[in-house]
């Protein structure tokens, strides 16, 4: 429709030709709100047509709701509710956005890139720290860092390039440090010369399913998800402390502080 | 071998028992099959000497070798990746902007007041070059980092081409480059166009240029 973007400047969108639930490019996606209602992240709505109110979700009105499609209800501050008619443009940094279809499936994705799904699909914390999964049937947006590539398991990731998984494949972690073993590596290890490859570790995914990576290792902020119980034998629950740090930190490359404790020295 | 793009910002490489690969460290994104990766000190060819001339010319950007059977996925920081295939003739790149290169190709460090003398170490210093650059000769792919879109401007004889140092992301083949000025009074008073340093090549070969002014 409004077609003749690259000759005649840039193109200019009016309610009736922004597309219905699909990107508008590559770095914003506009949702048709029709009397339904979307969760969104706080902050990643840009502009909108229509009479479309936004509620904090947490307060009273919305508890129903809340109960049935958002079961962490730790971090619902975070999160806000679209309800209305019209439609509204979601964008996050010119990062590019996608959106995903879930046909009463699951997927896993990290915090941070989630920006918004439909009250159809529900949201829990994933065992794993730092991300959360999406269960059900129904649409959602996530932003990333560059194009997302879907990639089959076998395969081992980058930590900071994984987006998340769908389908359940087994995500675990994997140490390559080869080359520190044996005299050569022994005096590498000791004294840091040469440096680390930065490749040590890696998640490998094996099993049924699919892998979601973004084209770059710039993490995106993460998003808060409230904590869980701080049960014994909850990841991340506090009981023991520290076991969900590795997933979010970056690592810095070279850094060799946490392979010398890796082989105790 | 080789490399495939994937997108824009991301680049598979194919890697076989007995080839091997030269990457920037930490810029493996995913791979498959039976894949190692051991960081390289001499990075490359030359030995311990080159080594330290590398680590002197700060062209020495930690590069790490890739080994086995499998498959590779390459990015960094979200930056456009070019592959440029080399058939003997030589590219000359700042060793920062290297993605990945195949272990075919010779690496050497290029002392820039070689080409041109003082004028070569001015054009250096306006291009953020610094007095050093890293050359890949022989045959075989390079992936290049560039921030925005990448894009090839053959150089002739007949035709040399203008760059922008800050734009200037390689070069290859016979190309002799020149930084031409055109500073004049308006500079002098700060009505400057901003424009006042280029880089002129001349020869033949290709440049790449990125669309953006930003460095990596």
């Amino acid at each position: 429709m409004s077609s003749h973007g690259f000759s005649g400047g840039p193109a200019v969108h009016d309610p009736a030709t922004l597309p219905s639930d699909d990107n508008v490019n590559a770095y914003t996606f506009c949702v048709e709100l029709d009397g339904s209602q979307w969760f969104l992240q706080k902050g990643k709505m840009i502009s909108y047509y229509g009479s479309i109110e936004f509620d904090g979700i947490g307060h009273g009105r919305l508890d129903r709701l809340i109960r049935t499609s958002f079961h962490s209800p730790l971090h619902a501050s975070d999160w806000v509710v679209a309800r209305g008619s019209g439609k509204m443009l979601l964008a996050d940094r010119a990062f590019d956005v996608n959106s995903f279809d879930l046909e009463d499936g699951n997927l896993t994705i990290r915090s941070g890139n989630l920006l918004a799904f439909q009250p159809s699909l529900a949201l829990k914390q994933s065992i794993v720290p730092g991300f959360l999964t999406l269960i059900g049937t129904g649409k959602f947006v996530a932003a990333s860092n560059g194009p997302v590539v879907f990639m089959e398991p076998p395969i081992r990731v980058d930590p900071q390039a994984l987006v998340g998984w769908a389908d359940c494949p087994s995500p675990c972690h994997h140490y390559d440090h080869g080359y520190m073993t044996g005299v050569l590596g022994g005096l590498r290890a000791l004294t840091g010369l040469g440096g680390a490859s930065g490749e040590e570790h890696q998640f490998e995914f094996v099993g049924a399913g699919t892998v979601l990576l973004q084209s770059s290792e710039t993490l995106m902020a993460e998003q808060p998800m409230g904590a869980v119980p701080p049960d014994a034998g909850v990841p991340g629950g506090g009981a023991h402390g520290g076991q969900g740090q590795q997933s979010g930190a970056p690592r810095l490359p070279g850094q060799l502080g946490d392979l010398q404790r890796r082989f105790g020295l | 071998m080789g490399f495939r793009e994937i997108n824009p910002k991301m680049v598979e490489a194919t890697v076989a028992p007995g080839q091997r690969l030269f990457s920037q460290r930490g810029a493996m994104l995913a791979y498959r099959g039976d894949v190692t990766f051991t960081p390289s000190v001499t990075g490359g060819q030359g030995g311990v000497m080159s080594m330290i001339g590398r680590r002197i010319a700060d062209e020495d950007t930690p590069l790490m070798t890739v080994e086995g059977s499998g498959t590779v996925l390459f990015g960094h920081g979200g930056h456009h990746v070019q592959v440029i295939r080399l058939s003997g003739d030589t590219l000359y790149v700042e060793a920062d902007r290297l993605l990945a290169f195949e272990g075919t190709l010779e690496q050497r460090t290029v002392f820039l007041g070689s080409q041109g003398g003082v004028m070569g170490m001015v054009r250096g210093q306006v291009g953020g070059q610094g007095l050093f650059t890293t050359a890949l000769s022989g045959h075989g792919a390079v992936a290049v980092m560039a921030h925005g879109g990448v894009f090839e401007i053959p150089v002739t004889p007949q035709r040399p081409v203008h760059v922008d140092p800050q734009a200037y992301v390689a070069h290859h083949g016979d190309v002799r480059n020149r930084l031409s000025t055109a500073l004049g009074w308006r500079d002098m008073v700060g009505r400057g166009s901003g424009e006042a340093f280029q880089l002129e090549l001349s020869g033949s070969g290709a440049v790449y240029v990125q669309a953006s002014e930003e460095k990596l």
